[in-house]
């Protein structure tokens, strides 16, 4: 059993190639059908998404021939000359092709490493080529193995333990601030894309009291409406002030809209902890000097983007130790497959059984008189491999329980001692 | 120095390296380590003071190797009191360090034995109550220093918009301003009972519920700061960082009022 690999990812094919060569949910159970011929390859399966297409299989014979198949099917089912997508994709086999599956689905090789949308979709895709029928034993333990490694690299590192988008980066602040995000009252100022954008991200974090002003009470009116929440005048909103726990500003003036001493003054009749003022518009709307005022905290883009910043490259730091722990089971795994691959040992025995034949017609020939052309041809070529055949069948089906039960059995090694061939 | 007191050292010597270890390396260390010096530690404290109990037959809190034993025995426990509460893990690089030091004072101390002071024609139950009331009440403000010292770091991070190990391990702002109140709640109230205790006690041993003495001064002063601090945050919301700041003004205030006040000569029985 070979253990092979062809793909393409945004890191090696432009977004009109991936789309190109991109397989439709719908037409995936097709595509794995007519991958999977049963003769090159046993085994299929197909993981499509917007950034890569990876198409896993196994081939019970040459791997160079199961990678050509797979490389020509893909070109065939998307109607696309080879020499189009030669540079674009990676072959990948044995060790190399399990590392490769493995570095994808603990998101490694996304865009943003340690992503976790990528998990999911692997997963789809196993479980559609199961349902498929291309998935056998060799792909159903690569998978397993897989969906167990990028778990590991999960929960031993630190890859996807920094938010690295803006709003999540808000969230995170607003979460070291505050104990939880429930009951605590957010001020949109401007509703804008940003703020909304912003404002969900909170509500996914867990808060539900939105409150939202806009110069146009229309455009606040809707946005509220979406969050079931409220609105106030845009002349007065620095009114809430003593009362609202997050400040989220995003209009599209040119200048201060939220300046220090009115705040400082709607700050001095809250009774409740500190404000957190978060300024995502560009240019700033929120006067710089507010960060100092008492029990508030102001974070505009730029120390946003620096956290995320800084979040990726601890992401990539930590990167490091989910390769040396996917190596290892890479390396680890080749082994379990090569110890379950019985194709040598079924070509041993029946070497030995058909030496043993030969052998003993040689002896004999003699005693078995003149024999034409035919005959001998007949013997050698006709007789021996079918007796042989019959002879190792049980053998093998012995060999195959074995193997399936995990038992290393030590069959050929017991055969050789049986028959006495060293 | 007893050799129980090297075990109890050593154990929480290691838990004060693996607490500030955690906070601060980027290792996430693995959190069974703290567990065995813990409790062969604290189970070797308990030993040593039930034994020093039960071989003096009385409560182990007279003199300064018993009240500093049992403060910091008591402060162990308040720890675990405000992690099962709360779940900060982050606590205990604040707390251990206090624990060991108070500890090693306790293990140090001039080996003497209070029990004349206290037994005797004027011996009451009310004075192992009235010590065991105001170190639990320590105890209790210790825990409150330590989430304002979190809050203040947390708070420093969040300002410098420098987000370093301390950030990520540190609770939120809110959490530790939580932990805070409410351990100087407890501590009040323990103070409270504990100084009534005190005050009937001196009236039993010589009549008089006050001496003006220095201890009993500091005494009431820590009282009306903390119920001060109480108040203010009750009724004007005097939360963050103010709030820190004095849970670390009342720290310094019980520290003195441990050791510092000796030294301003004093008639209150300490050994």
């Amino acid at each position: 059993m070979n253990i092979l690999l062809v793909g393409l990812s945004h890191k090696t094919a432009p977004v009109e190639m991936r789309e190109r060569l991109a397989f439709a949910d719908s037409s995936l159970t097709d595509a794995l059908e007519k991958l999977v011929d049963h003769d090159t390859l046993d085994e299929g399966l197909i993981v499509s998404t917007c950034n890569r297409i990876e198409m896993v299989a196994s081939s019970p014979a040459d791997p160079e021939k199961g990678i050509d198949r797979l490389t020509r099917f893909l070109c065939d089912f998307h109607d696309l000359q080879p020499t189009v997508i030669d540079n674009h994709i990676y072959r990948h086999t044995g060790l190399d092709a399990i590392r490769h599956i493995f570095r994808v689905a603990s998101s490694l090789d996304s865009m943003v490493v340690g992503e976790s949308q990528i998990l999911g979709q692997v997963k789809d895709a196993y479980r559609h080529a199961v349902e498929a029928g291309t998935v056998g034993r060799t792909l159903s333990q690569l998978m397993d193995r897989t969906l167990s490694v990028a778990k590991r690299v999960r929960s031993e590192t630190e890859i996807s333990h920094r938010p690295v988008s803006v709003s999540s980066v808000a969230v995170e602040l607003a979460l070291k601030v505050f104990d939880s995000l429930a009951e605590k009252n957010i001020l949109l100022v401007g509703a804008g894309e940003m703020s909304e954008l912003a404002a969900r991200n909170l509500v996914e974090g867990g808060a539900s009291k939105i409150i939202v002003t806009n110069r146009t009470p229309e455009r606040a009116e809707a946005v509220a409406r979406s969050f079931n929440g409220s609105t106030i005048a845009f002349e007065s909103f620095h009114e809430a002030f003593s009362s609202v726990d997050i400040v989220i500003c995003s209009t599209g003036a040119p200048a201060s809209v939220i300046n220090a001493e009115e705040t400082k003054r709607a700050l001095r009749s809250r009774r409740k902890g500190p404000v957190l003022f978060i300024d995502i518009s560009v240019p700033r709307n929120i006067d710089p000097k507010v960060a100092q005022l008492e029990n508030s905290f102001l974070f505009d883009i730029d120390d946003l983007e620096s956290v995320v910043r800084a979040n990726i490259h601890e992401r990539e730091a930590e990167a490091h130790k989910a390769e040396v722990i996917i190596d290892a089971e890479a390396h680890h795994f080749a082994k379990h497959i090569r110890a379950m691959d019985i194709g040598p040992s079924v070509l041993e025995v029946k070497e030995i059984l058909a030496q043993l034949a030969i052998s003993e017609f040689q002896r004999n020939r003699k005693r078995m008189g003149d024999l034409s052309q035919e005959q001998e041809a007949a013997i050698r070529d006709v007789l021996i491999p079918s007796l042989v055949n019959k002879l190792s069948h049980p053998i093998i089906v012995h060999l195959r329980t074995a193997a399936r039960n995990g038992d290393r059995s030590q069959v050929v090694e017991e055969l050789r001692k049986m028959i006495r061939i060293d | 120095m007893d050799y129980l007191w090297f075990v109890i050292l050593s154990g929480y010597a290691l838990c004060v390296a693996e607490s500030i270890f955690s906070l601060t390396s980027k290792q996430p260390a693995p959190r069974r380590w703290m567990i065995f010096p813990l409790a062969l530690a604290f189970a070797a404290h308990t030993a040593w003071l039930v034994d020093r109990g039960i071989s003096l037959d009385r409560c182990p809190i007279a003199g300064t190797e018993e009240m500093f034993a049992f403060l910091s025995w008591a402060l162990v426990v308040a720890y675990l009191v405000a992690w099962k509460w709360s779940h900060v893990l982050a606590l205990k690089a604040f707390i251990f360090p206090i624990v060991l030091v108070i500890a090693t004072i306790a293990a140090v101390a001039p080996q003497s034995d209070a029990t004349p002071a206290i037994k005797g024609p004027l011996q009451s139950f009310l004075f192992p109550i009235h010590a065991g009331l105001i170190l639990i009440a320590y105890s209790a403000f210790f825990i409150a220093f330590g989430a304002g010292l979190m809050y203040l770091i947390q708070e420093r991070e969040l300002r410098l918009k420098r987000f370093g190990t301390f950030f990520y391990r540190l609770p939120s702002l809110d959490t530790c301003d939580s932990i805070s109140f409410k351990s100087m709640a407890v501590g009040f109230i323990m103070l409270t009972l504990g100084i009534a205790a005190g005050m009937g006690w001196q009236r039993i041993r010589d009549g008089h519920y006050w001496h003006g003495d220095p201890m009993e001064i500091f005494s009431a002063i820590t009282w009306l700061i903390y119920l001060a601090l109480i108040q203010s945050r009750r009724s004007s919301g005097w939360a963050g960082r103010t709030a820190a700041l004095a849970s670390i003004v009342g720290f310094m205030i019980v520290i003195f009022s441990l050791v510092g006040v000796r030294f301003l000569g004093t008639l209150h029985p300490f050994s």
